[in-house]
């Protein structure tokens, strides 16, 4: 795999931020905040009736850019920040590029920024991967 | 002249949790839960049993014998909308994968009282786990950041 700084990831895209499977994962996450699952509670403090995607469910969305990218289990380090929340209904692409590449006893690792991308100049999520090129 | 919102808890109780250390314990995942998870990601399972990263925000914290509400509860949180996400920081040494009994641990590594010029207060509180396989090798570790807001200097 020949990778360049510089080079687009090529993008990961959500169709629709679905309702239900924030609400598989809050019972998964054991997560009792209502904004997950609760529209009213959401309406209350000011998103209307749209549900908040959780933070790793973002984040996953760039986990599965950089897996069909570089392959399962390439990613060694996410560091994400969450300027903003995605809600239900969202149609949401994850992005990346390469910032920088390096060598470490014999492996090749890239050194990339990642963000989700709802439309022009609106990134709800913005972080860092650290990925092992594929041989 | 300011004064601190009527919830604002004693900033030494909010230091003394440094160094807070969660019972840990094994954790497991198993096949229906990583189903579950990867289906909720949008992506389809991962080969050869891997496990989807994205376990790694609620694997690290059940496994160490917290949950969500007790390290919001912690913090002395005013609500569950008053908490906010600063950064998550995932570092993956080794793949996860399913059926194995991993060793979690986990401890609080920061508690801060923040003053920014924006008029805000809040404590910056930060959760660091270690997940590491039977044989004691590594596997990952995650730091959690979160913001306990406590509302504006008036």
């Amino acid at each position: 795999m020949r990778v360049e700084i510089g080079d687009e990831i090529p993008g990961w895209l959500m169709e629709s931020v679905r309702p239900e499977r924030m609400r598989t994962m809050a019972a998964i996450l054991r997560d009792p905040n209502p904004v997950h699952w609760d529209r009213d509670a959401c309406d209350a403090i000011g998103f209307g009736k749209r549900t908040i995607n959780q933070g790793p469910l973002g984040l996953s969305y760039m986990v599965n850019m950089l897996h069909a990218w570089a392959g399962p289990g390439c990613i060694t380090r996410l560091v994400m920040t969450f300027p903003k929340v995605v809600l239900d209904g969202d149609r949401i692409t994850a992005r990346g590029e390469v910032t920088g590449k390096r060598d470490d006893n014999g492996r090749r690792y890239a050194e990339c920024r990642i963000w989700l991308d709802r439309g022009p100049d609106d990134h709800p999520l913005q972080g860092t991967a650290t990925v092992r090129l594929p041989d | 002249m300011t004064s601190p919102p009527r919830s604002l808890p004693p900033e030494a109780e909010i230091r003394s949790i440094i160094g807070h250390q969660f019972p840990g314990g094994p954790y497991t995942v198993a096949h229906w839960e990583n189903f579950l998870l990867t289906e909720c990601t949008g992506a389809e399972l991962l080969p050869d049993g891997m496990v989807h990263p994205v376990v790694l925000f609620h694997m690290p914290i059940l496994g160490s014998r917290t949950t969500i509400g007790e390290m919001f509860a912690l913090g002395q949180a005013e609500s569950d909308y008053s908490i906010g996400i600063e950064s998550y920081d995932w570092e993956m040494f080794e793949p996860l994968r399913e059926q194995v009994p991993y060793a979690v641990s986990g401890k609080v590594v920061a508690a801060d009282r923040m003053t920014p010029s924006d008029g805000r207060i809040y404590d910056r509180i930060q959760f660091q786990f270690e997940v590491a396989q039977p044989d004691g090798v590594r596997a990952a570790r995650t730091t959690i950041t979160w913001h306990y807001n406590r509302g504006a200097r008036s």
